[in-house]
């Protein structure tokens, strides 16, 4: 597993990252707001290591993902891959760059070409960005087949004819053909089923010790994020909460939403009663309007009048620990007071 | 079985076979099983296993073509569902065994209000007035926990977040106080703070109203949360099926068991690598002649691959299909004069 008491390398360095989307309306289409799925947005990613980018659907983390590999032209921020910025690189210059930061996508049905053989969707890269021969492409194919647990006797077959936990394996084996050093892997095996979703989580494992792999693991699967992640990152509404080294995130989570999202997931134990389950009330803010303050006051159990005027700032506030909540890293009379506020309040 | 709770439901021999192009899908294989009154029944398996279409084939809400019911019974009240004619089928249905769906979007209808689609059963099941029904649709709603559900009425599903709109399913499922309630993987499509605040609504109303549930899911942690009795299935089988905690304590069946060990917990210790189950689930083509799950067994023997374990009992209300299912106390021999209940 990754160390992280030796001082990794930042691979990935993300910056203020700000994805907006446009709402236009009436008739001259004007410009009337925005969708901000990913508001202000940093983070490191060391080399070798997998964060895990966690929250739920509409929270922003699958257009963060995209947005890093810079499928889309950002709205603000930096991000710098290697010691390069690639924040505002046109895509010509990109086109250059791709060979290093791949993508494993959620709908493995969806993001392979169904008219391509597998030898024809693996090699597709290959072709793209390299001067192989062909016979070169094709023992290139096998190799990753190999790789991935996919017997070469497929390599003419069509996607159709493969299970899904087979065709993620196809995603695989093609995000993996030019030698990446960075994988966004976006909900992998979301659509999978139980028993085969730990074969492809155990196979992204294996694959990383054997080529030094460095993964954005988005998932919404809380329990399988803790199993394969070193760090976690949690996103609410377009903005990171918390991030913490796995064991401390999973073990004495700071933010209240953290905590909601930890003790709402059911335990498959009939005996284990949570006392302090806390389920929150209402759903999720419109990230086209999100709340004054901080963007989790609609919902928050512990919320105080600060969060209702000022956005928290997202600081460290134990080595290696950040969280974005009035609650932490605010002087210890000014906590003491906001508390004795909520009680009276409560 | 003699003891417990009066049965609402007792399915015997159930099969269930798809016709398609490329020949017989056998997707129900004699599934026998019954429900207590008051009880909430879990039923557990992957895509395929059958689960779903069990359930539909229940009160024949699977389409037929390609779908054909081969044989089976489904006692309700002293009635075959499988033999009563449509109208008192349609009657039962939605009135006296109501249904939740997984996608709240695709079965609701758009073009409705929320206030037709639940006054719609009231009126046709109940014999209420438009006023009468008015009124309990919106004590309805109030139940699910929707806030100003007298307003909301007038909503069209479009209006609401995805958790409501499950809400909303569920408020029409209730409508007319059925004796049995099936739930096919109500909470898979909604996020977890969500599916928490579903599943302790559906605590609450079952303490409130008292009927049956079965309850379709993939989720293991659901299960375990919610269930009195869980069903295990696999391959159009049930493998094993047991009170809630002898499942989790003491799972019989290797399927069940490997199930267990593959998914990771966000609470306790962390495991450096999971366990995996290798392969895929089987393509049923014929009636199952051996068990389903010999290719993916970890312990499947020479007789695994000549014959098709039937269920049997192995503790209290704990039955298991599987050959081996007295040979895992260790010692080899003897088996069968262990008494049974030996393990719970």
């Amino acid at each position: 597993m990754f160390d992280l008491t030796t001082k990794a390398r930042t691979l990935i360095r993300v910056s203020g990252l700000k994805m907006y989307f446009p709402i236009h309306a009436g008739i001259f289409r004007r410009h009337v707001g925005d969708v901000k799925a990913v508001d202000d947005v940093s983070f490191d990613i060391y080399e070798g290591e997998t964060l895990g980018l966690v929250g739920e659907s509409g929270c922003g983390k699958s257009t963060c993902g995209r947005a890093i590999l810079r499928l889309y032209d950002i709205t603000a921020g930096s991000i710098q891959i290697d010691g390069q910025e690639i924040g505002d690189l046109p895509q010509s210059a990109l086109r250059k760059l791709r060979p290093t930061m791949q993508m494993v996508f959620q709908d493995p049905q969806a993001s392979l070409n169904p008219r391509l053989t597998v030898e024809g969707i693996i090699g597709e890269p290959l072709l793209e960005h390299t001067s192989m021969s062909r016979a070169e492409r094709k023992a290139r194919v096998h190799e990753l087949m190999d790789a991935v647990g996919l017997n070469r006797s497929f390599s003419d077959r069509y996607p159709h004819e493969f299970s899904g936990g087979q065709r993620q394996r196809i995603g695989i084996a093609r995000a993996l053909a030019l030698n990446p050093k960075f994988i966004v892997c976006d909900e992998p095996i979301a659509a999978l089923d139980v028993s085969i979703q730990a074969q492809v989580v155990n196979l992204l494992e294996d694959l990383q010790k054997e080529f030094g792999l460095t993964y954005l693991f988005i998932s919404h699967d809380l329990s399988m994020v803790r199993h394969i992640a070193d760090r976690v990152a949690v996103m609410y509404l377009g903005k990171v909460v918390e991030l913490a080294p796995e064991e401390a995130l999973y073990g004495e989570p700071l933010h209240p939403y953290t905590r909601a999202l930890l003790s709402a997931v059911p335990e498959p134990d009939p005996d284990l009663t949570i006392e302090d389950r806390i389920i929150l009330k209402g759903d999720v803010p419109s990230p086209a309007n999100p709340p004054a303050g901080c963007n989790f006051c609609t919902r928050c159990p512990a919320v105080m009048d600060i969060c209702q005027r000022e956005d928290p700032e997202f600081r460290e506030v134990q080595p290696g620990r950040f969280v974005a909540c009035h609650r932490y890293g605010q002087s210890a009379e000014n906590k003491t007071e906001n508390e004795n506020e909520n009680e009276t309040a409560a | 079985m003699p003891d417990g709770a009066p049965k609402v439901l007792d399915v015997r021999n159930l099969n269930t076979v798809f016709r398609t192009r490329t020949g017989e899908v056998h997707a129900v294989n004699r599934v026998s099983f019954d429900l207590e009154k008051g009880e909430l029944l879990g039923v557990v398996g992957e895509s395929g296993s059958g689960k779903s279409v069990t359930m539909m084939s229940l009160i024949r809400l699977i389409p037929s073509p390609p779908a054909e019911i081969r044989s089976g019974q489904v006692l309700f009240d002293g009635m075959d569902l499988l033999e009563v004619d449509d109208d008192t089928l349609r009657d039962i249905r939605g009135a006296r065994i109501g249904f939740v769906f997984q996608d709240p979007m695709t079965s609701l209808n758009p073009v409705f209000t929320v206030g037709f689609q639940l006054r719609e059963p009231l009126m046709r099941h109940m014999g209420m007035n438009r006023r009468e029904a008015d009124r309990r649709a919106a004590e309805l709603l109030e139940l699910v926990g929707i806030p100003d559900a007298a307003r909301r009425l007038r909503d069209y599903p479009h209006q609401f977040s995805g958790g409501m709109r499950q809400r909303v399913m569920i408020a029409i499922a209730l409508a007319c106080d059925p004796e049995v309630l099936i739930a096919d993987e109500p909470t898979t499509a909604l996020d977890v703070t969500i599916q928490a605040q579903i599943l302790e609504l559906v605590r609450e109303l079952r303490q409130k109203l008292g009927m049956a549930i079965i309850w379709i899911t993939h989720d293991l942690g659901v299960i375990a949360g919610i269930a009195d009795r869980v069903m295990v299935m696999y391959g159009g089988q049930v493998v094993e099926e047991a009170p809630v905690r002898a499942l989790f304590k003491s799972p019989r069946h290797p399927y069940t068991r490997a199930l267990l060990e593959t998914i990771p917990h966000v609470r306790g210790k962390r495991a450096e690598r999971l366990e995996v189950i290798e392969g895929q689930p089987p393509i049923l083509g014929a009636a199952p002649k051996a068990c389903p799950f010999r290719d993916r067994c970890a312990v499947a023997v020479e007789i695994c691959g000549r014959e098709n374990p039937a269920l049997r009992e192995v503790g209290a209300r704990h039955r298991v299909a599987c050959h081996l299912a007295d040979a895992d106390t260790g010692a080899g021999s003897g088996t069968g004069a262990e008494p049974e209940g030996a393990h719970v």
